[in-house]
């Protein structure tokens, strides 16, 4: 008689399933110990699916060949990702262009198992004309005018949320945020960071309460989604997260990289470990971000 | 007493929230995305004065928050803390379940570039989508949106004519494509499509026939040739262009104390 498997990684370890050339989503918030991780290891060749900063970070590194991002934008930090605006515009990478909806139907058609599902939102756009893969078709019950999004099936997807127990029982705060179920639902594999690691008693006197079922890896990274948010524990490092884009902005326009390279390597290349990294950000600087 | 306390001095980003209030009707569903501060403190305005029924959708969170004294601006932007207000959480399942059901659903939208059939471009500028002169941050849920919902505004910070141009290089939002009372009807697209385009210098409306942008008023102060200058297509304008209506004392005042009493929209 073996005993249940635990499914506890730390992050380095967690960091070997992913390598070069994989197709990995990020959720939202974005998990940011995960991503420092693929930084500090030098990752290249990803197909990233992801929205917001998380991407331009991973750009920044020279880890991306290709972004399938909705919105590559830094909300009221800055209306375009520098980097990622700096690599598209010079062709280093490419952009499968889509929309939320789309996106979705693409993760929704590989859950299922599907080769394509419709959608309707991008009908009449340039979308289909700068990405190939989406098809405009007439569609053989109504006849009408609908997109084929293909499926989307990352090799792993790695969300943030806000407790887990030792067998993948995962639980966010808040909700599960809009995107996460879409990603590990169509991921082969799914890694889930939390900030906090509870019993599986916990997690069966609400069974409810448990979004993901099942996670193949659950990693405890208290404070993991800094400089973003996690609902429930913290706010997002506003000044942090605005650092961050002027030294990007910075490289983007003149070329000159050294702030953005001191930047990456002060934060996601240098510190040996997730606790080492938060040793960097201070622990006075954290508790200001506190949520309530 | 500073000078922007008085009624008749305001910024023209104060006056284009007030004028989206008065367009909003009690019972709408408003959905503003982020980074926004213009539509967010509409929707806020209209809520207090005269929607107690609408539905307020910023972040996945819906919520009725029409008897709350205060709420800050902008702190909805990626603000987690928004769910302190939520009546439920429209991300549970997924945002998109139920567009059928969108008629009441109202939206706003910006763009890199606007063309003269209300079409937005948040992909970028350039000739060769391969090597953008400037690559924009992508379509966001637009496409979804202004396909579905029932009516949707375009809201811009600058009137000029690099944004507002004949044809944009790439559409992400259609409006009414290339015109005509049916040009939504022949691509399938059950939403109403863009009803006012309101800008620092003008509010533009779109020709009931051609759903070529018309102009509809001009802000105190502004000249017709003015905009016609800043406009980088040819506008339609009407014999008789009316003078905006500027804000009145109650809106302003509002505005200031209870939408944004920061002044993130007196910033000029």
């Amino acid at each position: 008689m073996s005993a249940r498997q635990q499914r506890l990684l730390d992050e380095r370890a967690a960091a070997t399933w992913l390598e070069d050339g994989m197709t990995i989503a990020l959720g939202e918030p974005a998990p940011m110990a995960m991503v420092r991780q693929m930084i500090a290891r030098g990752l290249r060749d990803l197909t990233v699916v992801a929205g917001g900063l998380a991407i331009d970070m991973l750009v920044a590194a020279g880890c991306v060949k290709k972004t399938i991002s909705y919105y590559a934008g830094g909300g009221t930090a800055v209306p375009v990702a520098p980097s990622f605006r700096y690599a598209a515009e010079r062709g280093e990478i490419t952009v499968w262009e889509c929309e939320e909806g789309i996106l979705t139907s693409g993760l929704e058609a590989a859950a299922k198992g599907l080769p394509f599902l419709p959608w309707r939102g991008g009908v009449g756009t340039s979308l289909a004309e700068l990405n190939p893969e989406l098809k405009v078709f007439s569609d053989p019950i109504a006849g009408q005018i609908l997109l084929a999004v293909p499926a989307i099936e990352p090799d792993i997807a790695i969300v943030h949320a806000a407790a887990a127990d030792a067998y993948g029982n995962v639980q966010h705060c808040g909700g599960p945020g809009w995107i996460d179920l879409f990603l590990c639902r169509a991921a082969r594999r799914t890694i889930v960071q939390v900030e906090k690691i509870i019993s599986n008693e916990a997690v069966r006197a609400d069974p409810w309460a448990t979004t993901i079922a099942g996670a193949d890896a659950v990693v405890c990274l208290p404070w993991g989604a800094h400089p973003f948010y996690s609902r429930g524990y913290y706010l997002q490092d506003i000044p942090f997260v605005e650092d961050y884009v002027a030294c990007a902005a910075h490289a983007a326009r003149t070329g000159e990289r050294s702030a953005l390279d001191g930047f990456l390597d002060r934060y996601c290349r240098e510190p040996a470990s997730h606790a080492a990294y938060l040793e960097r950000i201070g622990l006075e600087r954290l508790l200001a971000l506190h949520e309530y | 007493m500073t000078g922007a306390d008085r009624a008749s001095d305001y910024t023209s980003r104060e006056l284009m929230a007030i004028l989206l209030a008065r367009d909003l009707v009690d019972g709408d569903h408003l959905q503003v995305g982020v980074a926004l501060p213009v539509p967010e403190a509409a929707v806020r305005l209209a809520h207090i004065m005269h929607g107690p029924n609408m539905e307020l959708i910023f972040l996945g969170v819906r919520m009725n928050v029409h008897t709350l004294e205060h709420l800050p601006l902008p702190a909805y932007n990626w603000d987690c803390r928004v769910v302190r207000w939520a009546e439920s959480y429209s991300d549970r399942g997924h945002r998109f379940d139920q567009v059928r059901d969108w008629h009441r659903r109202v939206f706003f939208i910006g763009g890199l570039q606007i063309d003269a059939y209300g079409n937005s471009n948040l992909i970028g500028i350039g000739d060769d989508p391969t090597r953008l002169r400037l690559r924009g941050p992508g379509a966001v849920g637009t496409p979804t949106l202004t396909t579905h919902v029932g009516r949707y505004y375009i809201v811009l910070n600058h009137h000029d004519r690099r944004t507002l141009v004949e044809r944009c290089d790439y559409i992400s939002a259609v409006g009414w494509d290339r015109g005509g009372a049916d040009a939504r009807q022949r691509l399938g697209l059950p939403g109403g499509g863009p009803k006012y385009c309101v800008t620092p210098l003008a509010v533009m409306d779109f020709d009931e026939h051609s759903k070529r942008m018309r102009l509809h008023s001009v802000h105190p102060g502004v000249e017709v040739d003015q905009v016609r200058a800043q406009t980088g297509f040819e506008l339609i304008v009407p014999t008789e262009v009316p003078v905006t209506a500027p804000p009145t004392a109650i809106e302003l005042e509002m505005l200031r104390t209870r939408v944004d009493p920061d002044g993130i929209l007196r910033k000029r």
